[in-house]
C-alpha cells in the first residue's frame, strides 16, 4: 500500500510539475516551438508605404505629385497636401538624412536594403539594415507599461503573442510627426502622436514574410487603415552589413529645407 | 574575383539603380527624366555609407572639372556585384547620370558606366 501511494504521489507530482511548467510557459507568452524566420529578407517593391492606394499606380515616394489615400481627417488631409506641395518644391527633406534619428514605426517596416527577423522565446526583433533600426517586440507575457511610465519614442513600445505561427503585436507610444520630423514615407505621409498599430507578422511561404498593419490614429485618421508589406527571402549566404549613416553623409539639409550635395572637400556643390 | 567576372556579375544583377539607390534621402534634387553622359578619369570611389561616391575628372574645352556621382549604399551595391575595387583611380570611363534638378552643379545620381579599357559596363547601360 505504501508503495502504491508512493507511486501515485510520484505521478501526481509529475503531473503537477508539468502543469506548472506548461502554464508558466504560456503565462510568459512563450511557446514550445517557434517559427523559423531565418534568413535575409528584402521588402518587395519601392518605399511607397501603401502601395495599394498609391497614385499614379507605379509612383515612387519622393517623386512630385505621388500620393496615397489614407483615411485622413480633413485637417490631416490638408496637411498631407501641404507636404505633397513641399515635395514638389524639393523642400520636404527626409529626416533620416541627418543620420541622427531612426525611421520609427511604422516606417521601419518600409525601408530599403535588407531585414532580419530574429525570433527568441521572449522577444522578436525586426532588424532593418537601413538606418540601422531595431524593432523590439516582447512576447514574454508582459503588458505595455502604464501611461505614466511611457514617453513617446520613434519605435514606440510593442508587445505581442503568438497565434499559431503568426506574431500579433501592438505598438503604442509613438512620437508621430510634429514638424515632419518623423515621416511614414517621402510622399509626405505622416501620422500623429496618437497613432498605434496592431500588426500580424507571419511567413506566408518559404520565401515570403508578410506584415499586415492595422493603424489607428484618433487625431489623423477617420477609420483604421490597413497596410500590408511583404518581404522576399534573399539567396542563401546573403550578408547584411553595417549601415553607418554618418560615415560619409554628403547630403545635409540646409536652413531652407533643401537637401544639399557636398563635394569631396565638404563644401556644397549646389549653386 | 577578376574584373571581368565582377563586371559580368554586376551586369547580370544590375537593375534600375537610378530608381532605387538613394535610400537615405529624397532623390528630388536629381532629374531622373534626364541622363547626361560624360567621359573622364576616375579619381576615387568612396566606398562609404550612406552612399558611395564616384569622383570623375572630366576635361571639356581645356577645363578639368571633378564630378561627384552618388550611388547606392555599399551594402546594397555589394549584393548587386559591386566591390570597393570596382572603380580604380586612373580608370577611363564613360559615365551616365541624372543631373541636378535645377542648378547645374557638378554632381549627379549615378546611372551606369562603361570602362574604356575593356568595354565592360556596370549599372544601367542599354
Amino acid at each position: 500500500m505504501t508503495r502504491l501511494l508512493s507511486a501515485a504521489g510520484v505521478l501526481a507530482g509529475a503531473a503537477l510539475f508539468w502543469a506548472i511548467a506548461t502554464s508558466g510557459i504560456h503565462a510568459q507568452g512563450s511557446r514550445l516551438t517557434l517559427p523559423d524566420w531565418t534568413g535575409i529578407w528584402a521588402m518587395q517593391g519601392p518605399t511607397v508605404f501603401d502601395r495599394a492606394s498609391v497614385q499614379p499606380p507605379n509612383g515612387r515616394a519622393g517623386e512630385p505629385g505621388v500620393r496615397e489615400t489614407p483615411p485622413y481627417t480633413d485637417e490631416w488631409e490638408a496637411r498631407y497636401r501641404r507636404n505633397i506641395e513641399l515635395v514638389r518644391q524639393g523642400k520636404f527633406p527626409d529626416p533620416v538624412s541627418t543620420c541622427g534619428t531612426p525611421h520609427g514605426f511604422p516606417r521601419i517596416m518600409n525601408v530599403p536594403d535588407v531585414y532580419e527577423f530574429a525570433v527568441t522565446p521572449a522577444a522578436v526583433y525586426v532588424i532593418a539594415e537601413n538606418g540601422p533600426n531595431v524593432l523590439r517586440i516582447y512576447t514574454d507575457g508582459r503588458k505595455h507599461p502604464a501611461a505614466e511610465d511611457l514617453w513617446a519614442t520613434y519605435n514606440g513600445a510593442s508587445v505581442g503573442h503568438w497565434e499559431g505561427d503568426t506574431l500579433v503585436f501592438t505598438t503604442i507610444s509613438l512620437k508621430g510627426s510634429k514638424d515632419s520630423d518623423v515621416i511614414v514615407d517621402r510622399t509626405g505621409l505622416v501620422l500623429s502622436d496618437a497613432s498605434r498599430a496592431t500588426t500580424r507578422l507571419r511567413k506566408v511561404d518559404e520565401n515570403t514574410m508578410e506584415a499586415q498593419m492595422v493603424i489607428e490614429d484618433a487625431k489623423a485618421l477617420k477609420t483604421s487603415w490597413t497596410v500590408t508589406k511583404r518581404y522576399v527571402k534573399q539567396p542563401p549566404g546573403t550578408w547584411a552589413w553595417d549601415y553607418a549613416c554618418a560615415e560619409n553623409n554628403r547630403n545635409p539639409i540646409d536652413a531652407s529645407r533643401r537637401t544639399l550635395t557636398l563635394g569631396p572637400d565638404g563644401k556644397p556643390l549646389d549653386k | 574575383m577578376n574584373r571581368i567576372t565582377r563586371h559580368a556579375l554586376a551586369v547580370a544583377v544590375a537593375i534600375s539603380l537610378g530608381a532605387t539607390v538613394l535610400a537615405h534621402h529624397s532623390a528630388a534634387m536629381f532629374d531622373d527624366a534626364k541622363v547626361v553622359e560624360k567621359k573622364g578619369i576616375v579619381k576615387e570611389l568612396q566606398w562609404t555609407n550612406p552612399h558611395v561616391w564616384l569622383q570623375v575628372v572630366v576635361e571639356e574645352s581645356g577645363k578639368k572639372t571633378e564630378w561627384s556621382l552618388e550611388g547606392g549604399s555599399p551594402n546594397t551595391l555589394s549584393r548587386q556585384g559591386w566591390r570597393a575595387s570596382t572603380f580604380k583611380a586612373g580608370d577611363v570611363v564613360t559615365v551616365r547620370f541624372n543631373p541636378p534638378m535645377k542648378d547645374g552643379s557638378a554632381a549627379g545620381q549615378f546611372v551606369g558606366a562603361k570602362f574604356d579599357a575593356d568595354g565592360k559596363t556596370i549599372g544601367r547601360w542599354q
